[in-house]
């Protein structure tokens, strides 16, 4: 792959991640696969900047503009503001799933109440499971 | 005839899965009689059954013959258990059981294997106790979760003696143990390997009862979780570490495992006598 390659393909991920970033922000609440696969640019990104970084040397100016301001992106749009939001809409959404499934035990259900409920138990393991990959990122970044 | 057994269940569980339409979050079969695939004793085979009747985990229940065996499908939920189990900052794995029909096979080979007394740690609704009672072994359910304990308690079809207790920290010298095996809830990378250590150190601590005890650990070779460099299911370091040796692995179908293509390896461990 050459430079110019190199460069496409990072002129390529950032866009999506500016996509992706722009519609988070204007939503109130994201999807468990809005949220993975906002993170997962989000790293793709940063790995792609890690990699390049030491290679910048002869490199194009508009290039080295380019990392900067995906770098400047990530850390004020995502990292300072979209991150912290995701944390506490999952936190108040698990909070909210556990007490409505836990005050809606009173009387016989039918299977079909049963098998029903079952789906949110499911969602709710995926928020926490969700919840708990985030705080994996929280914490990468309490160690930068 | 043990390792006979033990296959069949699991072809039958492997049928039962490519056959299963229905959407209940747990499912399990018993055979409603004995046969040459499975030959248990008929009062046995009851005795499973009224226990899964009367448990509230199960909601629904119909005949299906799967394969050649006329069996029981019980369909359950353990839902509300996982959410109250995960909420107890003590609890260290949720609940999430066994089969029926796997827990009787696990407890015939410990009484094959000549112990007297079972002593199931983690026992969520108790059913290896209760497996262990209809065998005629002396039998004690210890779970720290009390809303488990209060539904064992509706299901003391026979005494299987249901603690709510710790188990790191209960007194096993009140039971007066004289050949326990103790089988351990939890896989060992889901807190097993810390209850288990905890409960070695206790009952080693006794030389007599050190010797004589043995150990049963619910393994897995799911590439989900991290391999033990000494193997043994996840429980090779723990084996080595407490001066144990397995002497017998019996893979047997459960809840977590119903839509996986293998089982849960069983690993029965010893003492290494010097």
């Amino acid at each position: 792959m050459d430079s110019d390659d190199v460069s496409k393909m990072f002129q390529t991920e950032s866009e999506k991640l500016e996509n992706l970033i722009s519609n988070a922000t204007a939503k109130s609440e994201l999807s468990v696969h809005e949220i993975i696969k906002t993170y997962y640019q989000i790293m793709n990104v940063s790995s792609m900047i890690t990699m390049l970084k030491p290679q910048i040397v002869g490199k194009p100016q508009s290039f080295l503009d380019k990392i900067q301001e995906t770098e400047k992106i990530i850390s004020e749009k995502f990292n300072s503001n979209l991150h912290p939001q995701i944390i506490e809409q999952l936190a108040n959404s698990i909070q909210n799933t556990t007490k409505n499934l836990q005050s809606d035990s009173t009387g016989e259900k039918s299977k079909q109440d049963i098998e029903n409920e079952s789906n949110i138990y499911e969602e709710l393991r995926q928020k926490m499971s969700t919840k708990e990959f985030v705080e994996q990122y929280d914490k990468g970044l309490s160690h930068d | 005839m043990i390792k006979e057994l033990a296959k069949n269940l699991v072809n039958l569980k492997k049928e039962f899965a490519i056959i299963y339409d229905g959407k209940s979050q747990i499912q399990e079969v018993i055979p409603v009689s004995k046969s040459e695939m499975f030959p248990i004793k008929q009062q046995d085979l009851e005795l499973l059954h009224q226990f899964a009747t009367k448990n509230p985990i199960y909601y629904n229940s119909y005949e299906k013959t799967i394969g050649k065996t006329l069996c029981i499908v019980y369909e359950g939920d353990i839902n509300k258990y996982w959410l109250n189990s995960i909420q107890q900052s003590s609890s260290r794995a949720p609940f999430s059981p066994t089969w029926i029909m796997s827990a009787y096979v696990g407890v015939l080979l410990a009484k094959d294997l000549g112990y007297q007394e079972v002593i199931d740690i983690g026992s969520g609704d108790g059913r290896i106790a209760f497996c262990a009672k209809i065998l005629d072994l002396e039998s004690y359910s210890i779970e720290i979760d009390d809303v488990l304990v209060d539904l064992q308690k509706l299901l003391t079809i026979l005494d299987f003696h249901p603690y709510c207790s710790d188990a790191v920290i209960f007194d096993y010298s009140s039971l007066n143990l004289s050949q326990p095996i103790f089988f351990i809830g939890g896989l060992a990378q889901m807190g097993g390997t810390v209850l288990a250590s905890s409960v070695l150190e206790k009952i080693n601590s006794n030389s007599t009862l050190k010797k004589n005890t043995g150990w049963v650990f619910a393994g897995t070779y799911s590439q989900k979780y991290p391999p033990d460099p000494k193997n043994e299911a996840g429980w090779g370091t723990l084996i080595e570490k407490n001066n144990l040796k397995s002497i017998q692995t019996v893979s047997l179908p459960t809840v977590w495992t119903f839509h996986e293509p293998q089982e849960t390896p069983y690993i029965f461990a010893q003492p290494v006598l010097d």
